[in-house]
């Protein structure tokens, strides 16, 4: 019976789709009026809040004591804040807060915290971000950056496709000369079962315009951001 | 001594009791519909007559190690698919097409992965533990530290992980040290509060060897904390359970928390 409520969501489901993947859809998702959003929403939290209790008794929990009496609604909540870059664009976040400077140098914000969620196993990765970007007349404000991190990362992700994603937005909304991000993280799929690495960690990296073309560009932001 | 100290522990645990007793109660329900694992849970369901009334209310309190329950390897595999099922409607909820290529077998590896971060309800202490109990002549204080833990949170079902310190004084008994880690592991693969893991792990340990006390620290770090709701970074929660000497020598307790700090 779950797939027949499901199915009528793969519509708006779709568009979410798109929007994770490519950054260019960013205005999709606003036809909906905003009662319909609110009652879909509610509608699909109730889902996800009866699927976690299923969730529950399935693993030979009792979903009647006290400590889970709750749980399905409090799990359904959080799954939805760790999901909710979905629902944001880089449009919204960075409309006001692009400048005109007359500065070419590089600009790094580094060591911004990142929490997401592995697409394989719904188990959290989390780490650090370094973005650094080469200003062609236009500077954003730093916590936009760190926002745009927020947007791509809070979805169910792939590392490599986080990084991209967080670059290639940088990359449409500045028209920077050069833009690099790396991401250093660990995947608690790693760590909390399957292989069992505790020190293990993943580190992804993209490097647009003369990050890509200069070395000594990378050079550069390597040595500021890496340094411990 | 040491017994004295349990029942005064269990008796300030009185709602814990009730809420425990129907956790025993309330698995066996939800299992009833599959007989084909029920050999096991009938056994684990009797508490021994043997033992004397004052284990009765720790046992109710604690899960211990008589009285765990028992999921089997057949009930993962009979409940795996309706577990991943859930997991669809979970990701369509979110929003996400579960069709899309990275996401075509999710619900089947979230469900192995939630089963294996619960696997704690498959295991018995008695299991582990029955082989490596043995007689020495050495009452120093036995500390094994920086036990790696991971759970999960029964509130939001979101990662927890930190390390553990055990510290006992054996009383003509030791236990093999990896199988305190191994208690950690049965105890912490489950949906747990803090708090009543650490208790958890020293009332196995207090029952298997009755020593002369048992100290456990426990630091971790909550997902549930730092991902979300107030997503403080750095915090970390400290819980502790001290029995026996532990809990009445002030000198014995300092030398364990000076020696794990170390």
């Amino acid at each position: 019976m779950e797939y027949h409520n499901a199915s009528a969501k793969n519509g708006a489901a779709a568009e979410y789709q798109n929007m994770c993947i490519e950054s260019k859809h960013n205005d999709l998702h606003k036809e909906d009026s905003k009662d319909s959003k609110d009652s879909a929403g509610a509608d699909k939290l109730a889902h996800i809040e009866k699927a976690y209790t299923t969730v529950l008794s399935e693993l030979g929990e009792d979903v009647k004591r006290e400590g889970l009496l709750r749980t399905p609604l409090r799990a359904a909540k959080a799954m939805q804040f760790l999901t909710k870059g979905y629902k944001e664009t880089t449009q919204d976040i960075l409309n006001d807060a692009i400048f005109d400077e007359n500065h070419d140098e590089m600009v790094i914000v580094k060591d911004i915290d990142l929490f997401s969620l592995c697409e394989h196993h719904l188990v959290p990765f989390f780490g650090k971000a370094h973005i650094a970007y080469l200003p062609n007349k236009k500077v954003v404000g730093l916590s936009k950056l760190a926002r745009i991190v927020e947007i791509y990362s809070r979805r169910l992700q792939v590392q490599e496709r986080l990084t991209k994603q967080i670059a290639s937005a940088i990359s449409e909304a500045l028209e920077p000369a050069g833009v690099a991000v790396v991401i250093e993280a660990v995947h608690m799929c790693m760590v909390m079962r399957g292989v069992q690495k505790m020190n293990a960690s993943t580190v992804t990296s993209v490097m647009l315009g003369s990050f890509n073309d200069n070395s000594e560009t990378r050079k550069e932001f390597l040595a500021l951001t890496m340094r411990k | 001594m040491d017994h004295s100290k349990q029942t005064q522990y269990s008796s300030n645990e009185k709602k814990d009791a009730g809420a425990s007793s129907s956790v025993l109660n309330g698995h066996f329900d939800g299992m009833v519909k599959r007989p084909a694992g029920g050999t096991g849970r009938a056994a684990a369901s009797q508490p021994p007559g043997a033992e004397s009334s004052s284990h009765r209310p720790a046992a109710s309190v604690m899960e211990s190690w008589r009285e765990e329950r028992t999921r089997s390897v057949e009930d993962n595999e009979m409940s795996l698919p309706s577990l991943a099922a859930a997991y669809t409607t979970i990701l369509r909820g979110l929003g996400e097409d579960p069709q899309r290529q990275g996401l075509l077998k999710t619900p089947w590896r979230a469900a192995t992965a939630m089963q294996f971060f619960t696997k704690g309800y498959q295991e018995k202490i008695i299991d582990v533990l029955n082989d490596a109990i043995f007689d020495e002549d050495h009452d120093e204080m036995v500390i094994v530290k920086d036990i790696d833990m991971f759970s999960m949170c029964e509130h939001h079902l979101v990662p927890i992980f930190g390390r553990v310190h055990i510290g006992y004084l054996p009383n003509k008994r030791v236990l093999g040290l990896s199988k305190l880690a191994r208690i950690v592991e049965i105890y912490s693969r489950r949906l747990q509060v803090q708090e009543r893991l650490t208790k958890q792990i020293a009332v196995a340990i207090t029952e298997a060897l009755q020593p002369t006390g048992v100290g456990v620290v426990i630091e971790a770090t909550h997902m549930c904390m730092v991902m979300r709701g107030v997503q403080k970074m750095n915090s970390k929660t400290v819980t502790s359970t001290m029995l026996g000497v532990f809990r009445e020598d002030p000198k014995t307790r300092d030398e364990f928390l000076t020696l794990i700090r170390s």
